[in-house]
């Protein structure tokens, strides 16, 4: 378990956070779709860890910074919100199976809900390395309102198209990330392109559906409430139908979070 | 057989659980510590008193629908459903990596029948490598077996009976909470042949998301750990450690080394910790310094002179 100390946990808006931490230098490479288990350092109520995704990564010559993006929803992400600069938080991580990255596939398509701009957009940053047009990489944010979006300016340093939508158009075209789907990825090559996607359950949920018939492949990053994160508790289970087509229980910590759409069992979500 | 790995019971807080010699009274509890493996990058697994692998049935189980657990007040609710990889594979696939450690390993057993039970107990006996067996039938989240076993004092005596019958291993009976009077649960054990009772499996609770009216866990209703179920651990352990002369080894929302003394002067031989775990993958590791350090602070020679030493 790492003890980490806090550089800034600055709001964003009423319940978004950024945050980041310093740690130490052997704290290994993070690839993006890989959290970690966060608390305060301290200890207290609540006990357990909550799982957050990692946002950004900085190697520095004797030490590294992780930071996040958050949102407030119960009582562990209020706690941690309240933490000051300095304070400490400890940390296991990095943790589970991140997004692969194919580098043979030459259009990538990020779709992020809600707080899944942070995974996509750490991996923005890795792919924005392996661009070399704009209309090889797209991504689309979306979220309830204009006061939601959160992260936009990281994003908009990369290379790529970027869409955004909100549920009630006060930035962005009115609807959902899904409702972008017909228009991106007709005539697409569904041996060229990958999708990466992150966010609610019912986005994901609208995705698996309607990319079925497409035959584009996509990996989605999805949630479950975690207690150990390494795989012990058996907590975070998740059905998945294995290569032999058989429904298999995998835990979304270890095996995931990161899993191929269609190998999801979506009815058992 | 069960010294062969150099457990050989010396040191202050060695202790003997029946034929089993540990050399610290430090258990890890079935279901919050993998197979072991999972822990080695944080802890010494050598270190360990003894490391008990998660409920072993004798067919791979695949457990309860989510969410299945939820962080309650002082602890979590957890509907696991015994999901494991089932016996044979425990000993094809995670029994070799245990074996070259320096440490106990408990099986935690768990059948839907008498007859299933004894098939595994059978099979981790034959396999060599497990010291000692833990008899679950205390689970509240499976519909078959489990606490069904736990909460009528004929079918823990024939469990124990059973399993005694086709095992040289050490038998420990893990005992449930949700009963009426665990002392007669414990008697039941004792009498059947049991080497030791551990207590207390988690107490069968629930929660409820008020806004949208639903239980948090799809099972509805879940096992309690943590510190929330210490002091009703902490009492049953005292009323059990009074009532019977083998060994009790006492589990509950032990977190801390003060948290296992109290166990050890309330008649605790030795401890599991579970939940904790999670909180800290290290936990382990610093209740077994810090009872080192305690017994060093107040000059007690040996865990003897410790456990059952509450003075009344
Ligand atoms: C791999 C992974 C990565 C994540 N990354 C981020 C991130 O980068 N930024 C971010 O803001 N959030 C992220 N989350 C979600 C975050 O972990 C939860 O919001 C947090 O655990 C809630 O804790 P709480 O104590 O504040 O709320 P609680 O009081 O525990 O719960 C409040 C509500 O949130 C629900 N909830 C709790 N835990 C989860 C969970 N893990 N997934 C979905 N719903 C949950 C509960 O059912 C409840 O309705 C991630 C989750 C996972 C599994
Ligand atoms: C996620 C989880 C899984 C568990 N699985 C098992 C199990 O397979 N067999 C068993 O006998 N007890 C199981 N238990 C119970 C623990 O071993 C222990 O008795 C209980 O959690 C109380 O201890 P604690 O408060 O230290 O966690 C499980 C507990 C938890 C939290
Ligand atoms: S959170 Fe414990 S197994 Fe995934």
């Amino acid at each position: 378990m790492w003890t980490g100390s806090i550089i800034f946990n600055n709001k964003l808006g009423p319940q978004h956070l950024h945050m980041a931490v310093r740690l130490p230098s052997e704290f290994v490479n993070p690839s993006p779709g890989q959290f970690v288990m966060i608390r305060p350092a301290r200890g207290g109520e609540p006990l357990l860890s909550r799982p957050l995704s990692i946002y950004q990564f900085t190697r520095n010559q004797d030490h590294v910074i992780l930071e996040f993006l958050y949102r407030i929803v119960g009582q562990g992400t209020e706690l941690l919100s309240r933490l000051p600069s300095a304070a400490e938080v400890a940390m296991l991580g990095p943790l589970g199976n991140g997004f692969r990255i194919e580098k043979n596939r030459s259009h990538r398509i990020l779709l992020a809900g809600g707080m899944g701009v942070a995974p996509i957009t750490f991996l923005a940053q890795r792919l924005n390395d392996l661009v070399v047009t704009k209309a090889e990489l797209q991504i689309c944010l979306g979220a309830k309102s204009c006061a939601e979006i959160v992260g936009v300016e990281r994003i908009k340093g990369f290379q790529g198209l970027m869409n955004i939508v909100t549920d009630d158009g006060t930035i962005g075209s009115c609807g959902l990330v899904t409702d972008l789907l017909p228009d991106i990825t007709r005539g697409c090559d569904p041996c060229q392109t990958m999708i990466y996607a992150c966010g609610p359950m019912a986005m994901l949920r609208t995705l698996a559906e309607e990319l079925a018939p497409t035959r584009i492949p996509c990996q989605v990053s999805i949630e479950e409430r975690m207690a150990c994160g390494l795989g012990a508790c058996l907590g975070c289970a998740v059905d998945v139908h294995n290569r032999r087509g058989r429904r298999v229980k995998k835990s979304l910590c270890k095996d995931g979070p990161v899993f191929n759409i269609e190998d999801i069992c979506w009815e058992q979500l | 057989m069960t010294n062969r790995k150099g457990l050989d019971g010396k040191g202050k807080l060695a202790v003997a659980i029946g034929t089993l010699k540990l050399k610290n009274p430090v258990m890890t509890a079935s279901g919050t510590f993998g197979y072991g493996e999972e822990y080695a990058p944080y802890v010494d697994l050598n270190r360990l008193g003894a490391i008990i692998v998660k409920g072993l049935s004798l067919k791979p189980r695949s457990g309860n629908p989510g969410p299945r657990i939820m962080e309650t007040p002082a602890g979590m609710l957890n509907a696991i459903g015994l999901q494991n990889i089932g016996v044979k594979s425990f000993i094809r696939n995670k029994l070799p990596y245990l074996r070259q450690f320096d440490t106990a390993i408990i099986a935690n057993v768990y059948g839907e029948t008498i007859e299933e039970y004894l098939r595994v107990s059978e099979i981790l006996t034959a396999a060599g490598g497990v010291h000692a067996l833990e008899i679950n039938v205390s689970c509240p989240n499976v519909k078959r077996g489990g606490v069904a076993f736990g909460t009528d004092p004929d079918m823990v005596a024939e469990v124990t009976n059973g399993v005694k019958d086709v095992t040289d291993l050490p038998v420990i009976v893990k005992l449930s909470p949700n009963v009426t009077d665990i002392c007669v649960m414990a008697k039941a054990a004792e009498a059947a042949g049991a080497d030791a009772v551990s207590l207390i499996n988690t107490i069968t609770g629930m929660s409820v998301d008020v806004e949208k009216r639903i239980p948090h866990l799809k099972n509805i209703t879940g096992g309690l750990s943590g510190p929330a179920i210490k002091p009703v651990a902490l009492r049953m352990v005292w009323q059990v450690a009074g009532r019977v002369r083998i060994p009790v080894i006492g589990v509950g929302g032990i977190m801390s080394p003060r948290d296992a003394l109290e166990f050890f002067i309330a008649g605790a031989r030795a401890i599991q910790v579970g939940t904790a775990n999670f909180v800290e993958p290290r936990a382990t590791m610093r209740i077994i310094d810090g009872i080192g350090a305690y017994m060093k602070r107040h000059r007690i020679l040996d865990m003897d002179n410790l456990v059952g030493s509450l003075r009344i």
